[in-house]
């Protein structure tokens, strides 16, 4: 487990390469909104997990959807990973968190992989390539880099795609980063909460799994090559709600002997078995946006009994480093403790 | 408000280019042979990747593409004849061998191709179908291609399970790193370099790749109920087995 200076160091290591860190907000997925909702889990659910909210009783949610860049600066049609941190309200006042991004695969391996990925891929500037540049990577069969945004003159791309050349371990996360595009709506994305968790089904057996959110009206991005879209995601999501609500399944991957238990670099082969577990029904975007997402500090090691962390590093780096980050803007606290009976 | 462009106009010339009629002519005529001839690629072989994981030996998918002889609508009557006068045969056998989802027979141009789901090892799933259905075999293969060198099927087992396989479809993996890895186990090349690792190659290899593998299938594909087998599903459904 990681203790809270080295946590501190991965926070600043993310603070450090930020254009302009926050003081009081999240240091990355800034941006993001409130919703409220409710889970039902499917009449198999309670089967493989005994998690109350696998219980079939409906459960109140609350769902943070956020855009993965750090600062206020609001980009929703730039290429971003996006975040959905769900928060499950058990009976006894307690919660079970699952936080998932747009993102199926992370690009590092553990906190020392995270370190030198932060030395290498830091911001720099970033301008559109030269065309005859263009032209070479053309007759090369390349493509080139893609070409800034409005108002964008930095990124972090060029040193991503280096760390990725050095490291096959990151080309699949980095790849993915590079083709994530921008969402039409929040309400249109799947979201992969990325680290293995171990459920304990009624008949104790435990089993290794991954989850991930799929959006009943599906997957759609807008158009890459039509920049001008800018601020749309959150007007889009309250008018979606409005007319009716967003809703999502939760899939459930049941992992195997020999898959990547505690990697969250590697995939799980598309030949595992599925189950779903439930459907979100989001119906609200509250006014206190402070209350409905804002104040709310997600962990994804606030796991209601039943469901555990798993070994993966980069999961378990993320109980201290987000607790770090919640304290440096004076969200409300997280006690973790081995039973997981975590006050919301 | 729109946001100001600051591109030129040959910028977005440059942009376009690839969408230019004529590029893409000069491309698959020139650039591409000329990078075949630069970097030659070796073809990765059909069928699913090896694996020990039980998961990955149920639902396997076969994707048999085989030229026909004749090509010409004659050539394709005759190719459905074999399959039409053979269907108590095909029905009767699958249900036999048992390990089968599902199994297609479709032409398409002027090739017969089956395409199927079935649980287990390959080369077992062949044998089986050899011995529940190997005049079928006999009746399609004797119309493909370079069929009469396996033919009987069931007095050259080992020459015919070798004979489906190279005609069997690679199975691009679902990610495109899988692929980079595919390639690179091919080419015995396990080392990081700085110049193979490239990911802005990533289209270069692929369409190089697609050039001496014309015919793929392209992921793992779409599974209702992935990770369960022909019994288990019969058995839940309550069909008998």
């Amino acid at each position: 487990m990681v203790d809270e200076p080295v946590a501190k160091q991965l926070v600043e290591a993310i603070i450090g390469n930020l254009p302009e860190p926050v003081p009081g907000k999240r240091p990355v997925h800034t941006i993001g909104m409130g919703v409220k909702g409710k889970f039902v889990a499917s009449d198999v659910a309670r089967t493989y997990c005994v998690a109350e909210h696998f219980n079939g009783t409906p459960v109140d949610v609350s769902v943070r959807f956020s855009n993965g860049l750090g600062g206020l600066q609001q980009h929703d049609g730039w290429s971003d990973v996006r975040g959905m941190a769900t928060r499950f309200h058990l009976s006894d006042g307690t919660g079970s968190d699952l936080i998932a991004t747009t993102l199926g695969e992370f690009f590092v391996r553990n906190v020392e992989d995270f370190f030198e990925f932060a030395k290498v891929a830091k911001l720099e500037p970033y301008r559109r390539r030269h065309w005859l540049l263009k032209i070479a990577d053309f007759l090369k069969l390349k493509v080139p880099p893609r070409n800034p945004y409005p108002n964008e003159t930095e990124s972090v791309d060029a040193g991503a795609l280096r760390y990725a050349n050095g490291h096959r371990f990151s080309q699949l996360g980095i790849f993915q980063v590079a083709a994530i595009g921008a969402p039409e709506s929040y309400a249109r994305a799947s979201y992969h909460a990325v680290h293995t968790f171990w459920v304990t089904a009624p008949d104790e057996v435990r089993r290794p799994v991954r989850f991930s959110w799929q959006p009943v009206a599906g997957v759609r991005n807008i158009d890459a090559a039509d920049v001008s879209h800018d601020k749309y995601l959150f007007k889009e999501l309250e008018d979606r709600l409005n007319r009716w609500p967003a809703r999502f399944m939760l899939m459930m991957t049941v992992g195997e002997e020999g898959d990547a238990l505690d990697d969250p670099t590697k995939p799980w082969p598309g030949t595992r078995t599925r189950i779903a577990m439930g459907t979100l029904t989001l119906t609200e975007v509250p006014k206190d946006q402070e209350a409905a997402g804002e104040r709310i500090s997600f962990n994804p090691c606030r796991l209601a009994p039943g469901i555990e962390v798993s070994n993966d590093p980069i999961l378990n780096a993320r109980r201290c480093a987000y607790e770090v980050s919640r304290k440096m803007r004076g969200g409300c606290p997280f006690t973790w403790s081995p039973n997981n009976a975590n006050p919301a | 408000m729109p946001i100001p462009r600051d591109e030129r106009a040959i910028d977005r010339f440059v942009d376009r280019l690839p969408e230019n009629p004529l590029f893409k002519f000069l491309a698959s005529r020139i650039l591409v042979p000329l990078w075949a001839r630069w970097t030659p690629v070796k073809p990765l072989p059909g069928g699913p990747h090896p694996s020990f994981q039980r998961g990955d030996n149920v639902q396997c998918m076969m994707n048999l593409i085989m030229p026909l002889k004749d090509k010409s609508p004659v050539g394709r009557a005759l190719a459905a004849l074999a399959i039409a006068q053979n269907k108590d045969a095909i029905f009767a056998g699958l249900n036999n061998v048992g390990t089968v989802h599902f199994a297609r027979f479709v032409i398409v141009g002027d090739n017969i191709c089956m395409f199927s789901v079935y649980d287990g090892d390959f080369t077992n799933y062949i044998r089986d179908f050899i011995a529940t259905i190997g005049s079928v075999f006999n009746a399609v293969v004797g119309l493909v291609e370079g069929g009469e060198k396996v033919l009987p099927c069931e007095k050259n087992v080992e020459a015919f399970i070798q004979w489906v396989h190279e005609r069997d479809l690679y199975q691009v993996p679902d990610t495109p790193t899988d692929f980079l890895r595919d390639q690179e186990a091919l080419n015995g090349d396990r080392a990081v370099s700085p110049v193979n690792d490239d990911l802005t190659l990533l289209p270069r290899k692929l369409v190089l790749q697609l050039r001496v593998n014309p015919n793929v299938s392209l992921g793992s594909g779409y599974r209702a109920y992935p990770g369960f087998s022909v019994a288990q599903v019969r058995k839940q459904l309550g069909l008998g087995w």
